[in-house]
C-alpha cells in the first residue's frame, strides 16, 4: 500500500512534491552553508589569533627562583617549541649628545636580548633603520634623544655608573603593550602605556652593565613560542592554552608566573567567534525560517486536494493511523529529496564562494553541519506535510465544518487580540533594554573560561520581523477590504471594463493576497536587511583598515626623516596615484604626558582618507577640520586628555614641541577645538591633531611623517609595489590589502566576503522565489475561475488583465512592505550588533545596486510567473472544468 | 430569426482523447444540427459521450474529426466559437467563488464589454425573473447546490444567448430540486426564445423536452435507436 501510494504521489503529484522539496532544499542549503562557514570562520579566527601574537607566553621568573631551572622547566613543558630568556632592567634614564646639545630622557627599560631572539619571535621587533644586531633604540626613544645609528647613548642604571653604548639601529616594537606587561597582574592594574624609553641590548651587554647592581636589578622573562596543535574553536583553544599555562605555573611551584599572550588573543577571538555565531543566527535564521514558510505555503496550496484524498482513503476503510503513516511517508520522501538537494546546493555554493564544498571546514565539522541541516529539512517536511495532515484527520469532520459556517469571515485570533502590535511593542522594549548596556551581546571576562551571550537581545529584531509582518498582513487586508474604488481605478488600465469585477475579486480574496504580500515582503526585507548589514560591515571594515593603514597606501618616513610636503609631487607622479596627502608626525608633551601629534592640511586631508563623523566629538568631521583650517592654532585632543585636564572648547593648551632649529623643546600655544577619538595611522591611546602649517611654523620644520596615498580605492597592492620601487629603503610603504588581513583578531578582519556572497545569493533566491511562488500558487488555485471565465467568453487579454492585476497588488504591497520592514530591521540590526563593528558606524551603508538587482530579479520572476499563468489559464477550459 | 435557422451544425464530428492504443473515442462521427427553437434532450448512461458532444457544440472542444459550425451565429474573434451567443450550464459548480451572485450573473455581459452598472442591472432583472433576487449579495460558498444552479441559469438568462447548452444541470441534485431547476431552465429558455440542448441521464427531465436523442458508447443514435441524424 505504502509503495503504491508513494508511486502514485510521485507520478500524479510530482509538481507539488517537487516544489515542496525545493523549498526544503533552500532551507537545508542555507543552514548547511552558513553552519559550515561558521565552523570554518572559527577555525580561521583561532589561527589568526595565534598568528597575531609575537610571543605566546612571557614566563616571568619570580624573585628567589633560579632562572636556569625555570628555563629548563619551561623547555620541558608540553607544547613548548622555543623558550629564550630575556632580561628586563629598569633604567633611570638615557642621555645622548646630538648637534652639540645634550638630550636626556626620563626612566626607561633596558632589555637583554639573547641570540636568535629575532628569528624565534620575528613579530616582536621591526627594524626601522640601521643594523638588526647589536644595540637598538626604540623609535620614540631615538626621537627623544635625537639619536641615530652610530650615535652614542649613555644608559643610567640605578646603583651603577652610566654605561655608554653605540647605537646600531632604531626599531619599532609593535607589541610593546604585551612586551612590557606586568606579568600576572589583572588587566585593571596593567600599565596604561608601555615605557617611553626603551633600549635593546645584547644579553651579554646587559649582564655586564648590571653586574655591579646585583642580580635583583634584572628581572628574567622566558619568552615562549608554542607549537601545540590548537582546537579549531577559539573558546576551546583558549581553554586549552590557559590550562597549559596554569599547569606550567603549578609545576614551577611558585618559581614562575605566565603572561599568557596567546590566551589573551584567543580570549578576544572567542568573543569574536561568538559574535560570528550571533551573526549566523541573526542573518541566517530568518532565511531558514523564510524558506520553511515558503515550503509551508507550497504544501498548503495542495491542502484541499490532500484533504479530498484523505477522505477517500478513509471511506475506503483506511484507519486514521494508516492515513497518518502515508502522510509520514510523503513527508519523508520530500524531506529526504529536499535535504539531499539542499546539501548538493550547499556544496555548490561552497565550491563557488570558497573553492571547496566544505567551506573550508574540516570534514568532520562539515559532516556534522550537513547532518544537522538534513535533520532540519526533515523537521520542516514533517511540519508542513505531516502536521496539517494529522490536524485534518483529527478535526476534518462534518461537525467541525458546520461549526465554522457563519464564522469564516471573522478575523484570525492574532488579529483580534492585537498580537502584531504587542510584538512591535515588545520589540521596542527589548531594543531599549539592550541599549542600556550598549548592546553588549557577548560577555567574555578576561581570564574566565566561561563566556556568555545575551541571546535575549535577539528578541528585538525577531519580534520586529514577525510583528511588522503581521501588521503588514493586517494593513493589506484592511486596504483591500475598504479600497475597492481605488483598486478599480488601478485595475482599469490592465482589465478595461472588467476593472470593477477584478477589484471585487481582489477584495474578496484579500486573505490569500495578504499572505502572498507578507511572504514576498518578508523575503525582500531579508534581502534588504542582510545586504544593508553586510554593506555597513564592509564599510566599517574598510574604515578600520583605513584607520590602521592611514589610506589606500601609506608611505611612512623613517624617524628623523626630513622629507617635506614637496615630496608628495614625486609620489603623485606614480601611475595609479590619485592624490598624495602629507601628514606630520611629531611628539608633544601635554603636561608630563608624551603624546603623538599629527599635523594635517585640513582642506585636503579628506581627499586621501575617509574621516567619519564617528571619529570626532563636539562636531562633525567637516566642522572640526574647518575649525582647524580657520584657526591654525586649534587642536583636537583625545577624550582622556579633555577629562584629565578638564578642558572646554577654546581653552588654551600649551604643548611642548621640539624645535628643529634649536633642537630643544619649546612651548607652543594651541586652543582646544574638539575631541578626536580615531584618526588614520594614530594609536588607540591619546594623541593630538593640529594644523600642519602652524606646527611647521612653530617648530621650524615641515618634515612629513607619512604620505597618505589615495588610489581611488583600486589597485592598492599594485600602486604600493610601484611606490616601494620608487622610494626604495628610504621609507616604508604599506598598502591597505595587507592591513585588512592583519588587523588583529577582530571579527572585522575575518573574511566575510564568502558569507556575504552566500547570504546575498540566497536572499535573491528567496525574494524571487517568494514573489513567483506565491503568485503562481495563488493563480493555480484559481485555474477553475479562469476556465469559467473562458467559457463565458473571456478573451486572452482579459484573462491576462485579471492575472496581472493580482500580480500588481502582490508586487506593490510586497515591495512597499519589504522596503519598510527591511529598513526598520536594518536600523535595529546595525544598532543591536554594534559590538561587531569596529569602529561603530555613523551611518548605515545601503547597497543600492544589489537591492536594485534583487528587485529586478523578483519582478522578472513575478512577470514570468504571471504571464505563464495567464498563458496556462487559457488552455482548453473544459479540461480544467473536468477536474473534480 | 426563422425556425429553419441552423444555430449549431456538427458534421461527422468526432472527439478522441489520447493517442495510440490507449486512445479513447468519446464521440464517433456525430452529425447533428440544432435549429432555433429546438428543445433537445441528449440522453444516455454515464460515459456515453453526452458531455463531450455538448462541449463540441459549445466550441469548448475542437473535433478530432469532422467539423462543427454555427451558421446562424456571429463568429467569435479569429473564427472561434461564438461564446457570447452560446450559454452553457455545467453539472458541477460553475460560479466564480470570489464574486457574489449578481457579479457572477453579470460576468458574461461585462466580458462582452457592457458597462458594469448596466450588466448588473440586467443580472438583477434575471435573478428577479427566476425568483432568486434575494440571493443577489451572497457568495457562491453560501449557496446550496440547487441555488447555485439557478444562479448559473440566471447568468445564461442575463447573457441572452440564442443557444443554451446544459450539461447534466440536475445531475447532482435531489429529485425535488432537480425538478425545480429544470422548471427554471425551461422557463428561462422560453423567455429568451433560445434553442436548448440538454444532456441528462434523468428520464424525468428528458421527458420534458420535445426531442430526445440517445448516445451509446460515443455514438449518437437515431430516435429509433439506430445511428442517425437530427435535423
Amino acid at each position: 500500500m505504502i509503495i503504491i501510494w508513494t508511486r502514485g504521489l510521485v507520478r500524479r503529484r510530482f509538481g507539488r512534491l517537487a516544489a515542496t522539496a525545493l523549498g526544503i532544499a533552500v532551507a537545508v542549503a542555507l543552514a548547511a552553508a552558513l553552519g559550515s562557514f561558521l565552523t570554518a570562520s572559527k577555525s580561521t579566527m583561532t589561527a589568526r589569533a595565534a598568528r597575531s601574537v609575537a610571543v605566546d607566553w612571557q614566563v616571568e621568573v619570580q624573585p628567589g627562583a633560579d632562572p636556569a631551572a625555570v628555563l629548563k622547566g619551561v623547555r620541558s613543558a608540553p607544547g613548548v617549541h622555543t623558550a629564550l630568556p630575556v632580561g628586563f632592567a629598569r633604567t633611570s634614564g638615557f642621555q645622548a649628545r646630538a648637534g652639540g646639545s645634550l638630550q636626556t630622557t626620563g626612566p626607561g627599560t633596558a632589555l637583554g636580548m639573547p641570540d636568535g631572539y629575532r628569528a624565534a619571535f620575528p613579530q616582536e621587533i621591526r627594524q626601522l633603520t640601521g643594523a638588526p644586531d647589536g644595540v637598538e633604540l626604540a623609535q620614540q626613544t631615538a626621537a627623544n634623544l635625537h639619536a641615530a645609528p652610530g650615535d652614542t647613548v649613555t644608559v643610567s642604571l640605578p646603583g651603577t655608573r652610566g654605561a655608554q653604548v653605540k647605537v646600531d639601529g632604531v626599531v619599532d616594537l609593535p607589541q610593546a603593550d604585551s612586551l612590557f606587561q606586568k606579568v600576572g597582574a589583572p588587566a585593571q592594574t596593567q600599565p596604561t602605556a608601555p615605557p617611553d624609553n626603551v633600549i635593546l641590548l645584547p644579553a651579554r651587554v646587559l649582564a655586564e652593565m648590571t653586574k655591579a647592581a646585583g642580580p635583583g636589578a634584572v628581572t628574567t622573562q622566558i619568552h615562549v613560542a608554542r607549537d601545540a596543535t590548537l582546537p579549531s574553536d577559539p573558546a576551546a583553544a583558549y581553554t586549552a592554552v590557559t590550562g597549559a599555562a596554569h599547569h606550567l605555573e603549578v609545576r614551577s611551584a611558585g618559581g614562575a608566573v605566565v603572561g599568557d599572550n596567546l590566551g589573551a588573543a584567543l580570549g578576544a577571538a572567542r568573543e569574536d567567534a561568538l559574535y560570528a555565531q550571533i551573526l549566523f543566527l541573526f542573518l541566517g535564521a530568518p532565511g531558514v525560517i523564510l524558506a520553511a514558510l515558503l515550503t509551508a505555503a507550497v504544501a498548503g496550496a495542495g491542502a484541499d486536494r490532500r484533504r479530498g484524498e484523505q477522505a477517500l482513503l478513509r471511506t475506503r476503510g483506511l484507519a486514521p493511523r494508516q492515513v497518518g503513516v502515508l502522510a509520514t511517508v510523503e513527508a519523508l520522501v520530500v524531506g529526504t529529496c529536499g535535504g539531499l538537494l539542499g546539501l548538493g546546493l550547499a556544496a555548490l555554493a561552497g565550491q563557488a564562494a570558497f573553492g571547496t564544498a566544505s567551506f573550508g571546514a574540516t570534514a568532520a565539522s562539515a559532516a556534522l553541519w550537513s547532518g544537522t541541516a538534513f535533520a532540519l529539512g526533515l523537521c520542516v517536511a514533517l511540519l508542513v506535510v505531516l502536521v496539517p495532515a494529522v490536524r485534518d484527520l483529527r478535526s476534518g469532520t462534518v461537525a467541525q465544518a458546520r461549526s465554522t459556517v457563519g464564522r469564516r469571515h471573522r478575523s484570525p485570533l492574532w488579529m483580534r487580540y492585537g498580537l502584531d502590535v504587542a510584538m512591535l511593542a515588545g520589540s521596542f522594549l527589548v531594543f531599549r533594554a539592550s541599549s542600556g548596556n550598549n548592546y553588549a551581546l557577548v560577555l567574555a571576562p578576561e581570564g574566565v573560561p566561561g563566556i556568555s551571550v545575551s541571546y535575549w537581545a535577539f528578541l528585538g529584531p525577531a519580534l520586529l520581523w514577525l510583528g511588522s509582518a503581521l501588521v503588514l498582513w493586517r494593513l493589506t487586508a484592511l486596504v483591500l477590504r475598504h479600497g475597492r474604488t481605488p483598486l478599480t481605478r488601478v485595475a482599469r488600465p490592465l482589465t478595461g471594463t472588467l476593472a470593477g469585477t477584478a477589484a471585487a475579486a481582489i477584495t474578496r480574496r484579500r486573505r490569500p493576497l495578504a499572505r502572498s504580500v507578507v511572504l514576498f515582503a518578508l523575503a525582500l526585507s531579508f534581502a534588504v536587511s542582510t545586504a544593508t548589514f553586510n554593506a555597513t560591515y564592509r564599510q566599517q571594515a574598510e574604515a578600520d583598515a583605513q584607520l590602521t593603514n592611514g589610506a589606500d597606501v601609506t608611505v611612512t618616513e623613517p624617524p628623523g626623516g626630513t622629507a617635506g610636503p614637496g615630496a608628495a609631487r614625486e609620489l603623485a607622479a606614480v601611475p595609479g596615484v590619485h592624490h598624495v596627502e602629507p601628514v606630520q608626525h611629531r611628539f608633544a608633551y601635554v603636561g608630563s604626558d608624551l603624546q603623538d601629534l599629527y599635523g594635517v592640511q585640513p582642506a585636503t586631508i579628506g581627499s586621501a582618507t575617509a574621516l567619519q563623523d564617528a571619529y570626532f566629538q563636539g562636531g562633525t568631521a567637516h566642522d572640526l577640520l574647518a575649525t582647524l583650517q580657520a584657526r591654525p592654532d586649534a587642536v583636537l585632543v583625545s577624550a582622556e586628555t579633555v577629562h584629565d585636564f578638564q578642558l572646554t572648547p577654546g581653552d588654551l593648551i600649551n604643548l611642548r614641541l621640539q624645535d628643529t632649529r634649536t633642537r630643544s623643546l619649546r612651548t607652543v600655544p594651541f586652543h582646544f577645538a574638539g575631541v578626536v577619538k580615531e584618526f588614520p595611522t594614530a594609536p588607540k591611546d591619546s594623541f593630538l591633531v593640529a594644523n600642519a602649517a602652524y606646527v611647521a611654523r612653530s617648530t621650524g620644520s615641515n618634515a612629513v611623517g607619512a604620505f597618505l596615498v589615495d588610489t581611488g580605492g583600486a589597485h592598492q597592492k599594485a600602486v604600493g609595489e610601484r611606490l616601494r620601487a620608487r622610494v626604495g629603503t628610504a621609507a616604508t610603504v604599506t598598502d591597505i590589502t595587507g592591513t585588512r588581513n592583519a588587523v588583529g583578531s577582530s571579527l572585522t578582519s575575518v573574511d566575510l566576503a564568502g558569507l556575504t556572497r552566500i547570504e546575498l545569493f540566497f536572499a535573491i533566491l528567496l525574494a524571487a522565489g517568494a514573489g513567483g511562488i506565491v503568485l503562481v500558487l495563488g493563480l493555480a488555485e484559481r485555474r477553475r475561475t479562469f476556465a469559467i471565465a473562458t467559457v463565458l467568453g473571456a478573451s486572452r487579454r482579459q484573462l491576462r488583465g485579471l492575472v496581472l492585476s493580482e500580480a500588481a497588488v502582490t508586487t506593490a504591497g510586497g515591495l512597499a512592505g519589504g522596503a519598510v520592514i527591511g529598513w526598520a530591521l536594518s536600523q535595529m540590526l546595525v544598532k543591536v550588533l554594534t559590538g561587531v563593528f569596529d569602529p561603530p558606524p555613523a551611518t548605515i551603508a545601503v547597497p543600492w545596486a544589489y537591492l536594485a538587482l534583487t528587485v529586478a530579479v523578483a519582478l522578472a520572476v513575478i512577470a514570468w510567473a504571471a504571464l505563464g499563468s495567464a498563458r496556462n489559464s487559457s488552455r482548453p477550459a473544459v479540461e480544467e472544468l473536468r477536474e473534480p | 430569426m426563422t425556425t429553419t435557422e441552423v444555430l449549431a451544425d456538427a458534421h461527422d464530428a468526432a472527439r478522441t482523447f489520447g493517442r495510440g492504443p490507449t486512445a479513447v473515442v468519446a464521440v464517433h462521427g456525430a452529425t447533428f444540427q440544432v435549429r432555433a427553437g429546438d428543445r433537445i434532450a441528449v440522453v444516455g448512461p454515464s460515459g456515453s459521450g453526452k458531455s463531450t458532444l455538448l462541449h463540441l457544440l459549445a466550441g469548448l472542444e475542437r473535433p478530432s474529426g469532422g467539423r462543427v459550425s454555427w451558421p446562424a451565429l456571429d463568429p467569435g474573434p479569429a473564427g472561434t466559437a461564438p461564446a457570447h451567443q452560446i450559454g452553457v450550464v455545467f453539472q458541477g459548480p460553475s460560479l466564480i467563488p470570489a464574486l457574489d451572485v449578481v457579479e457572477n450573473a453579470a460576468l458574461p455581459l461585462v466580458l462582452a464589454g457592457v458597462r458594469e452598472g448596466e450588466a448588473q442591472r440586467r443580472a438583477r432583472d434575471a435573478l428577479h425573473l427566476l425568483g432568486i433576487a434575494d440571493l443577489a449579495g451572497r457568495l457562491p460558498e453560501e449557496l446550496s447546490g440547487g441555488q447555485a444552479q439557478r444562479v448559473a441559469i440566471a447568468r445564461v438568462l442575463t447573457q441572452a444567448p440564442r443557444l443554451v447548452l446544459a450539461d447534466e444541470p440536475t445531475g447532482q441534485l435531489d429529485r425535488a430540486t432537480a425538478d425545480h431547476v429544470a422548471d427554471v431552465l425551461l422557463s428561462a429558455v422560453d423567455m429568451l426564445g433560445a434553442a436548448l440542448v440538454l444532456s441528462t441521464h434523468d428520464p424525468a427531465v428528458a421527458q420534458r423536452l420535445a426531442v430526445r436523442r440517445e448516445m451509446h458508447e460515443g455514438r449518437l443514435l437515431a430516435s429509433d435507436g439506430t445511428r442517425g441524424t437530427h435535423s
